[in-house]
């Protein structure tokens, strides 16, 4: 239970688990956006969810293809937001009115008035740290490893490739189906990849 | 001007320069809907000056602070609409073209608005403490040393060559930036763009100078030993955050009856949204940090404009501006799916309307009732009767030239934006 909940999870953030016979996956490659924009709609159609796409650029409309809905690193940056400014109401109470009370020009000790650009300082502190820390989990980064990477072909995705990776996790992934599948979607080249951690990469 | 735009005739220039265009626009951003769209806030506009007008044969003290009010109202959706397209042209905005219209179509209301504020000129002894000369006059038992000291500034010669210079300022820059944008409607010619280009910055120059003075002569001088030197983007900021509210409510009644259909999309209405949660923000920010450092310098001259605001009453509009201005528009335009609920965004943009209108009666109305907080159905009836007849002039604007700057060429750009 917990372990299926540690892959649903890892899943989320594109880190897939190989299977026991080190197959991670099947790799496929599309000649141009569009294509592998419509293969990633099949895929999602076809009930894959352990799947990710890959390319040298951002393709609009990818995520309502992949049916990645919205992300919820707005609520992230919520909770950074409501943390930072609880922190520093009670920073500037306590340091202002506790722990070492100064008079200043008949001042009150503390007052809501000059602690609110404290207080809006570290809500966007906050909001912003959670924000990009968030981001980064929810994307798996930063990620050394992939053995994607095992792939000489998969090199080309900083440059003019589009790929299509199936995790073998997937609950659907069936070696012969899917990579059948793959083909059928107008794939140029489908490729497996194994997960052989202790060999060197390319 | 080319062969194909006409100028209007002397007597509708005021309301527009050019002749109608109506018949060269694409069908799809026609304007179909019947003569109620202008008639209706006219009728409410008319009536509501009619009734103002009881109020200035009874109370003229009353009389003129409600009228600066509403006057300034329009005049602040006007240079808020200035500001937005000025913008739009300078960063080559794409998003923004199908809903473009309708600013420029605003921007032509300071002729209209010029013409309004002419009350304003009999009502200056009641509104403004400074035209009084025994002021300067040291044997007066009236005299004022600290506003003596100003007498270069503020005085009633100085202050009309000012007001005329803002006005014409601001009409030479919309005359371009409106008749260039329906030229282009009519005779899509290379070259058009970029003289709007050029001329909204030279315009962004411009207004940003005046919108600051005007905004100190007008509303800032009503409490004449106070001065703030944030007042002017105070001012901005409130602007062009209802400008935001207008374009989206002008939009929706547009698609009820019947128009823009697939044209503008709820991935505008959304950016929209977030500008005005962000200049709602901007707002609070900028009233924020006004406050904060007369709260800390403790100045007297200074802190007696929030003096009058926390007392007789006052107290508890400062409380409404703070918490309906900025807390509640800020906890409800936070999420994304607020700003893409249409009807909730509608409701938010009449809310944030009505806040803008309370900003500036917060502003005016404390120097007229400091004794104690006093509303005045005169404040709502020069309101809505100065912006009825202001829609109306705009609805009628609307209804000559094509809804949408039709041959821009970044307008396929903006109809096929997205933001999901």
């Amino acid at each position: 239970m917990l372990n299926q909940l540690a892959t649903e999870v890892k899943a989320s953030m594109s880190i897939y688990d190989a299977q026991e016979d080190e197959v991670y996956g099947l790799l496929a490659e599309f000649a141009h956006p569009g294509e592998l924009l419509h293969a990633a709609a099949a895929v999602r159609e076809a009930g894959y969810k352990h799947y990710d796409t890959h390319s040298p650029f951002p393709i609009h409309g990818m995520d309502k293809a992949m049916g990645l809905g919205n992300s919820i690193i707005g609520w992230i940056t919520l909770v950074g937001g409501i943390t930072g400014l609880s922190l520093a109401t009670l920073m500037q109470w306590w340091m202002g009115a506790q722990s070492y009370p100064i008079g200043i020009s008949g001042k009150p000790f503390f007052s809501i008035e000059p602690s609110i650009p404290i207080m809006f300082e570290l809500t966007v502190l906050l909001a912003a740290l959670l924000t990009v820390g968030g981001m980064f989990a929810l994307n798996g980064l930063p990620r050394p490893y992939n053995p994607l990477f095992f792939s000489k072909n998969f090199l080309r995705v900083t440059d003019d490739a589009f790929f299509l990776h199936i995790a073998a996790s997937d609950r659907r992934f069936d070696m012969s189906s899917t990579e059948a599948f793959l083909k059928g979607l107008g794939a140029s080249h489908v490729e497996t990849i194994h997960d052989r951690e202790e060999e060197d990469g390319v | 001007m080319s062969e194909t735009v006409k100028r209007s005739n002397p007597l509708i220039w005021l309301i527009d320069p050019l002749k109608s265009t109506a018949s060269n626009a694409d069908p799809a951003y026609r304007f179909t809907w019947s003569q109620a769209a202008w008639m209706l806030p006219l009728a409410i506009g008319i009536a509501g000056l009619v009734i103002s007008a009881v109020g200035w044969a009874t109370d003229s003290h009353q009389f003129y602070f409600s009228y600066l009010i509403g006057w300034t109202f329009c005049l602040s959706l006007t240079l808020g609409a200035y500001f937005f397209v000025v913008i739009q042209h300078l960063t080559k905005a794409r998003w923004s073209v199908v809903i473009r219209r309708i600013p420029e179509a605003l921007i032509w209301s300071f002729p209209l608005l010029a013409v309004l504020g002419l009350p304003i000129i009999f009502g200056m002894h009641d509104l403004y403490h400074w035209t009084h000369l025994e002021l300067f006059d040291p044997a007066s038992p009236e005299y004022d040393p600290i506003l003596a000291g100003k007498e270069g500034y503020l005085n009633m010669p100085f202050f009309m060559a000012r007001m005329a210079f803002y006005f014409i300022v601001w009409t030479f820059v919309s005359f371009r930036l409106y008749t260039l944008s329906i030229r282009q409607d009519v005779t899509p010619e290379a070259g058009i763009t970029a003289k709007q280009r050029k001329i909204s910055a030279i315009g962004l120059v411009l207004g940003g100078i005046t919108t600051a003075f005007a905004a100190m002569d007008i509303l800032m001088s009503l409490d004449p030993h106070w001065f703030s030197t944030i007042f002017g983007i105070y001012f901005f900021a409130g602007s062009f955050m209802a400008i935001m509210a207008v374009m989206v409510l002008v939009s929706m009644l547009l698609q009820r009856n019947g128009m823009l259909n697939g044209v503008i999309k709820v991935d505008h209405y959304q950016d929209l949204g977030k500008f005005l949660f962000g200049f709602t923000v901007f707002w609070a920010y900028i009233a924020f940090s006004q406050y904060m450092l007369i709260w800390y310098g403790n100045l007297p001259e200074e802190t007696i404009f929030y003096r009058h605001r926390m007392e007789h009453g006052w107290e508890t509009f400062s409380a409404v501006l703070l918490i309906c201005h900025f807390i509640i528009p800020f906890v409800v335009l936070l999420g994304r799916w607020s700003k893409r609920l249409l009807p909730l965004l509608g409701f938010m943009c009449v809310w944030m309307l009505v806040m803008h209108w309370f900003d500036f009666f917060w502003i005016a109305a404390p120097v007229l009732h400091n004794e104690h907080a006093a509303m005045s159905m005169y404040d709502i009836s020069a309101w809505l009767g100065l912006f009825g007849v202001f829609s109306a002039a705009f609805m009628y604007r609307m209804s000559r030239h094509a809804l949408v700057p039709q041959h821009d060429p970044r307008l396929a750009k903006s109809l096929s934006f997205t933001n999901s």
